[in-house]
């Protein structure tokens, strides 16, 4: 599978973990500070919405990307920079139009707080995903293994 | 340069006999393939020649167009590029793992998920090195069909 289409296959599979964490996040911080705001069916089209908001520009800096191999380091601070820009991009995105008011600063505070839990959430559900991957691969490792003793 | 096989009785030994002009490139570079399907690899270290078991042999890796060897406990060069090794030791079950590794998977110990789905091997002597995510299917493949 080349390059280009991993990374689609990746983001796909990381766009509706996000989908459905976003559901709670709006289920979440709607109920705490907006519990009288009701909404038309528009509305289930947000989750999808804030997601893809998110995640075009990702898919955009992965796939224009080198493609060089990253060290951990490298890693670590790319993941860090990637929050930055997501925080910046969805908090525009979220609140660019409304003015700062005592009333919105906690809401948007735990916007921002929810953005960097979804994010955090969504790596850890896809390295869980990998842990399975490196159990599978582990134990065909064994067969292998097996089926070859080192000389 | 013509090619002669002649077939001897079993208990002859089995000998490969280049006879050229010149020791060229190419010379070399049959040499060393023959020398790798007989399971050593020719490197050297510090200015000296060494011909590699290929069982000693973890991992190769270019780095800056130089491709090196790593055993246990030394590093050595190869004149060849990772591709050439990749094409010679497929069969002694070397795998491309990223665009700039070949890793013997006799000493590949085990596999953790390391960050944006790469993978980490952990060799037989403890140490670590990164698979990248294009080469993963490769990997399991490998396994389950080698």
């Amino acid at each position: 599978m080349n390059r280009k289409l991993q990374i689609l296959k990746n983001t796909a599979g990381n766009y509706f973990i996000t989908v459905t964490l976003v559901n709670i996040v709006i289920f979440l911080l709607g109920t705490i500070f907006r519990p009288d705001e009701r909404f038309g069916y528009e509305a289930y089209l947000s989750p999808l919405i804030y997601a893809a908001v998110a995640f075009i520009p990702l898919l955009a800096f992965s796939l224009l990307s080198s493609g060089r191999e990253l060290t951990l380091k490298q890693m670590l601070v790319r993941h860090i920079l990637e929050i930055i820009a997501l925080e910046v991009i969805l908090i525009f995105f979220g609140f660019g139009t409304e003015s700062l008011t005592a009333e919105n600063i906690p809401l948007i505070a735990a916007f921002a707080l929810s953005v960097l839990c979804v994010y955090a959430l969504v790596t850890l559900i896809s390295w869980v995903l990998d842990l399975r991957t490196a159990r599978r691969i582990n134990s065909d490792l064994e067969l292998f293994r097996s089926r070859h003793p080192e000389q | 340069m013509d090619v002669r096989i002649t077939k001897i009785p079993p208990e002859a030994p089995e000998v490969t006999v280049i006879e050229c002009h010149e020791i060229t490139d190419t010379v070399r570079e049959i040499e060393h393939f023959i020398k790798s399907r007989r399971g050593q690899l020719s490197c050297t270290k510090e200015g000296r020649q060494f011909e590699l078991p290929i069982t000693d042999v973890l991992y190769i890796e270019s780095v800056d167009n130089r491709t090196f060897l790593y055993t246990d406990t030394d590093t050595y060069e190869a004149r060849e590029k990772l591709y050439h090794f990749e094409d010679v030791l497929r069969e002694k079950h070397f795998l491309r793992i990223s665009k700039s590794m070949l890793l013997n998977l006799m000493k590949l110990r085990s596999v953790k998920p390391a960050l944006n789905g790469r993978f980490s091997a952990i060799l037989s002597n403890g140490e670590e090195v990164i698979i990248s995510r294009k080469y993963v299917s490769s990997l399991k493949e490998t396994l389950r069909n080698s």
